[in-house]
Order: C-alpha cells, then sequence, then structure tokens
C-alpha cells in the first residue's frame, strides 16, 4: 500500500500534507471543533491504541482489542457537539492547548492518498494552579485526495505511555 | 496529628471532614490499616487464558505477578526478587515459562518457585550454604476467585472471599456473569488523575443525585437519555455486603427478556442470562423492574453498566466497565478501566458493546470526562486550611434523627436495603466499611 521512501520535503504532495497537519492543528488549538470535523472524511477512522508495556520480543507493544479512542464519524460529531453544549465541565473553563507537530514524512498510498507520519507533542494547560500535562505520539494517517482537497480518512495515534498523566481526553490528538 | 477516632465517628453520622480527601496522614492510615487486610482486585482470569500468561498489577506499591502457571493454576506472587530485591518482571503483561531477575539472573517459574541461580555451587556451597529447595517468590498471603475476578490480601489471616463478599455476590453477577461462559475483560486503559481515590469509590456506590447535572452534555446531546432527573430518581440504590450501587427503573409492563431487549441486548444472550441468574436474580430486573448501573465493591473497585445510543440510527447497546481506582498518594489516583463483555457474546454485539463503552466510559468517554473534572477540584480543595474547618454533608435520605426520610423498598427482589429516590445511602454505607477498616489496629 505504501511505497518505501518517502517524497522529498520539496515535493508539493508532501508540502500539501504538511500544511494539512499544521492547519488542522490551527484549529485545534483555537477550539474551532466544527471546522476540525469539516477536514474529516465521513467514513473516518480515528484510533488511539492503548500503549503496554512488554518484553522485548514479545512482538506486540499495544493492545490489539482496546483503544482510548475508536471512533467513527458519528462519535467524533458527537464529541464535538458536547463540548459545544453549556454542561461540558470538563473543558469550561477550556483548556489551553498547543499542538506542536513535527517529523512529518509522507508516503504514496492508494491512488492519489497519502500516508502522512507525523510526531504530535500536546501541551494542555487547565486552570491557574493546576500542573499542565503533556502528550507524546505518533501519528499515521490516511489523506485522501477529494474535490475540496485534502481530507483526513483514518488516523492512527500511537502513544508514548502506557499510563497517561492527563486527567482525560477530552482533545483530540 | 489528626485524631483518627473523631474523623471516623463524624464520618459514621454522615459528617465527612473535608481535609480526609486530601490528608497524607490518612492516606497513611488507609494504607496500614484498610489496604493492608482489604480483599483487593487485581486482574480477572480472562487477562491470563493460556499458561504462562501473566499481568502485572499492584496493591498500593506492591507489585505482583498475576500468572498462570505451566498446569493453569492461577497464582499471585510478590514481583521482588528474594536475592537483592529487584522488580523481577517488568513488564505489564505478556507470556513466560520462567521470570529471570535482570540483577544476578535468579531464575523462578511461572508458579513462583526458584528454578536457578548461577554459580549455586561454587558461590554458595550450593543446597548447604543456600537451600534452593523451597525457595519461592512471596505468594500473596490471601487469594480468591470470583466469576473469574482474582482478588488478593495482604492479611494472611483474611476471611474467605466468599464470605468477604456475601450478599454483594448477589449484585456482582449483574456485571460478571452474563452467561454460562463467564466475562471477558479488555484494557485495562490506564491513566492518573490528581484525586483521591476514595472521590470515585463513593461515586460509583451510589451518587444518582449528580448525574443529571454532571452528565447533563450527554442527555443534550442525545446519547443518553435516562440520566434525566426524572427518570434519574426513580433508580432504586441498594446496599449489600461489603458493596452498593445504582440502578435505573425499567418502563413498566416488561418481562425479563423485554426489559434486557430495552437496553439493548440481542435475543441471543437472553438464554444465557436467563441460565446464570437465579429466579431472584430475574425477579430484580423482570418484577422489581431495574437494571444495575453503577456500583462498588468496598475498597475500590467500581462497576458501569449504561446503553447509550451509538449511531445515527438509534441503535441502543449496553456496555459493562470494571475499573479501579488505584491509590498513588492522598491526591493522586491511577484509574484503571477494562471494557467488559460476556464471552459468548456475538461478535457484532461485542462490537457495538466496545463502541458504547469508548463513548461514555474510560479515558477518553464522555461522562467519565466530566466526573474526573470534579473529582480533580475536590482533591484540590480538600488540601488547605480551610479544608480543615470544613464537614461535608453526605447525610441526603435521613432525617435529622438519622431515620430514612422513606421507608426501604418493601419488594425489592434483591438482598440487603434498597431505597428509591435520591439520597446518599451508599456512599454511607461505602463510609461505614471505610470508618470500621479506619478503627482496627494498623497491620
Amino acid at each position: 500500500m505504501t511505497a518505501g521512501r518517502p517524497l522529498p520535503y520539496g515535493d508539493p504532495a508532501h508540502l500539501a500534507a504538511h500544511q494539512f497537519l499544521v492547519e488542522e492543528a490551527a484549529l485545534l488549538d483555537a477550539a474551532d471543533f466544527a471546522g476540525w470535523l469539516g477536514l474529516l472524511c465521513e467514513d473516518i477512522r480515528y484510533l488511539m491504541p492503548v500503549r503496554v508495556t512488554t518484553a522485548r520480543g514479545a512482538g506486540f507493544d499495544s493492545l490489539a482489542d482496546m483503544g482510548h479512542f475508536d471512533e467513527d464519524m458519528y462519535a467524533l460529531r458527537k464529541r464535538v457537539q458536547r463540548l459545544a453544549t453549556d454542561h461540558a465541565w470538563t473543558e469550561d473553563p477550556p483548556s489551553r492547548t498547543r499542538h506542536f507537530v513535527t517529523n512529518v514524512r509522507t508516503f504514496r498510498a492508494e491512488g492519489d492518498d497519502l500516508r502522512v507520519e507525523s510526531a504530535l507533542l500536546l501541551f494542555r494547560s487547565r486552570g491557574d494552579t493546576r500542573e499542565p500535562s503533556l502528550i507524546s505520539a505518533g501519528r499515521t494517517d490516511l489523506l485522501r485526495a477529494t474535490a475540496d482537497g485534502l481530507r483526513l480518512a483514518r488516523r492512527e495515534i500511537t502513544v508514548d505511555e502506557s499510563v497517561l498523566r492527563t486527567q482525560n481526553l477530552a482533545v483530540f490528538l | 496529628m489528626i485524631d483518627l477516632a473523631a474523623i471516623v465517628s463524624q464520618v459514621r453520622q454522615g459528617m465527612i471532614p473535608a481535609h480526609v480527601y486530601a490528608d497524607p496522614e490518612i492516606f497513611a492510615a488507609e494504607r496500614d490499616r484498610l489496604f493492608a487486610r482489604s480483599w483487593t482486585f487485581l486482574a480477572h482470569e480472562s487477562e491470563i487464558p493460556d499458561p504462562g500468561d501473566y499481568v502485572v498489577r499492584r496493591v498500593l506499591a506492591d507489585s505482583f505477578i498475576v500468572a498462570r502457571d505451566e498446569a493453569g493454576v492461577v497464582r499471585v506472587m510478590f514481583n521482588m526478587c528474594l536475592h537483592r530485591g529487584m522488580q523481577v518482571c517488568r513488564a505489564e503483561l505478556g507470556n513466560a515459562s520462567h521470570f529471570r531477575c535482570p540483577y544476578h539472573a535468579w531464575t523462578y517459574r511461572n508458579d513462583g518457585r526458584l528454578a536457578g541461580l548461577p554459580f549455586h555451587e561454587e558461590a554458595y556451597g550450593g543446597e548447604d550454604g543456600f537451600a534452593r529447595a523451597g525457595q519461592s517468590l512471596l505468594p500473596a498471603p490471601s487469594m480468591g476467585i470470583h466469576n473469574g475476578l482474582i482478588f488478593i490480601s495482604l492479611d494472611p489471616d483474611a476471611p474467605s472471599l466468599a464470605g468477604y463478599l456475601g450478599d454483594f455476590a448477589f449484585y456482582l453477577d449483574f456485571y460478571t456473569r452474563q452467561g454460562p461462559a463467564g466475562l471477558e475483560l479488555r484494557g485495562p486503559q490506564r491513566w492518573r488523575i490528581k484525586a483521591n481515590w476514595k472521590i470515585g469509590a463513593e461515586n460509583f456506590a451510589g451518587d444518582s443525585y449528580h448525574t443529571p447535572h454532571t452528565h447533563a452534555s450527554v442527555v443534550d446531546i442525545g446519547l443518553f437519555r435516562e440520566p434525566k432527573a426524572s427518570k434519574r430518581k426513580e433508580g432504586a440504590l441498594y446496599q449489600a455486603g461489603p458493596g452498593a450501587g445504582t440502578t435505573y427503573k425499567l418502563p413498566p409492563g416488561g418481562g425479563f427478556a423485554d426489559q434486557l431487549r430495552y437496553v439493548g441486548y440481542p435475543d441471543a444472550m437472553i438464554p444465557g442470562m436467563a441460565a446464570a441468574w437465579s429466579d431472584r436474580q430475574r425477579a430484580l430486573v423482570a418484577d422489581s423492574g431495574f437494571m444495575p448501573s453503577a456500583a462498588t465493591l468496598f475498597p475500590n473497585l467500581s462497576f458501569v453498566h449504561n446503553w447509550p445510543q451509538i449511531d445515527a440510527d438509534g441503535t441502543v447497546a449496553p456496555f459493562i466497565s470494571l475499573r479501579q481506582w488505584q491509590p498513588v498518594s492522598e491526591r493522586e489516583t491511577e484509574v484503571l478501566s477494562w471494557f467488559a463483555v460476556d464471552a459468548a457474546a456475538p461478535e457484532d454485539f461485542k462490537r457495538r458493546s466496545y463502541t458504547a463503552y469508548l463513548m461514555c466510559f474510560g479515558s477518553s468517554g464522555m461522562f467519565e470526562q466530566d466526573d474526573v473534572e470534579n473529582w480533580v477540584s475536590i482533591t484540590d480543595m480538600a488540601a488547605g486550611s480551610m479544608a480543615r474547618r470544613l464537614t461535608l454533608n453526605s447525610r441526603m435520605g435521613l432525617t435529622s434523627e438519622g431515620k430514612p426520610v422513606k421507608p426501604p423498598l418493601a419488594t425489592f427482589a434483591g438482598p440487603g436495603l434498597a431505597y428509591q429516590g435520591f439520597g446518599e445511602y451508599g456512599q454511607r454505607h461505602w463510609l461505614g466499611l471505610w470508618a470500621d477498616c479506619l478503627s482496627r489496629e494498623a497491620q
């Protein structure tokens, strides 16, 4: 499905993919979640497996059947709708977030699709006295070329902690 | 110095000195008097189905290997090498015939027995200097299994697990025995929250009063209709043995199968529940018309059973979650949250139920997100000086003379006591058990 080598940094497809991820991060940090939904394909799968500590050689380091997220468009819409209500207490007052997106590598996938790998560091600060939290993760995305431009068809988030140090995932990664 | 006897006495009156939710002295007392003796949950047998499978779990700071040995027997072993005290197994799950300590290569079979150590003859003079025979990783002082749930107690003289569970075993079946095949656990998701461990345990034991407001957003978006106050206050709140929990009132007139269909169980699963549950258990659903929702088994294992709408077509899917409030400190808790489903359930049901779980509970769940926000805030507030001057009123449902505002339900099918309507009965039941533990001598 994927060609072995990433596209050169100067390749227009890589530049478009990189820009997509940066623009997406800007929407999330501006809490424009409705705008963010607009970047997703209707058949999106949004996954975040639970990482686990296993022996080297165990052959796995995440749980195959349990995630922090395993979402379709309906579920993501509900999450966004919830944040827009007057009763989503965990994000009212809202977190201040910054999605740092880096180490972007773009690969050609089927047709005009692109497979994009990136590293993400999410800084999240809540209230005035609480310790902020960090979530570090790798992401593997499938970006689909549509008439409206690139859209996210699949995201798999590989979080770098087995025990998360944030009070919940009322955030998108 | 805190006056533990005075605190316990106030708690027994339903008045809670607020500092108990962030007090290091209370935490030390809980460690030494409560967790040093109580039965605590570690794992479920379905997490280690095959010989050699293991998970590593803790009771506070103590790490245990929970393994299925070569003979298929479940073993729980203190994860500390007999020689120099290294953590023998540093993975959290896997499959192994042996565990080898990284420090000096002492090696243990997966039943805990010491299998070998390097240079036994040269270094120790063989059996004379160090007798290998009979050496084993320290077994859990007491262990018991119920419905596949593996519990241990650090007290070698603990009462039997069955004796401890007592009448709560009746309610435990609704969450952990939906059919003859038993339960299948997936996970856990693990995350750390800056909240005292007691708050979640109390909440699940009986706080139906928070649901309409804390979880208003999930009603707003049509995820789960039941938490409306008008509905929630019709549920029965039960307490039995070492546990307490909440239920939702089901629509009137339904039979056993209809009530299970109402919350989204497919017809293929209903015979399993009918077979696994007693007449009295079936009557709780069919005749009393209550469906178990949240519950806590003292001290720190909770359960939840809800039935949200998981797609635009209005499909209702029930899910079960087990969750443990693992104390880290007086101000921090590690939450372990498992998805649980009947092992024999149809695959498409398992898929729907898993979707329902993720939407509602766990690290990303839309219910749980708002719960944890509250619990972190309580813990923050409890840490200051002023909290030592405040006692929190947890007497809801009691008159000034300590009588129930409404009598217990006369026709409730389950054991113990059950009340209908809002009231902090379950939390006080839990707090009473907490008070009993803190009144004992330290272990």
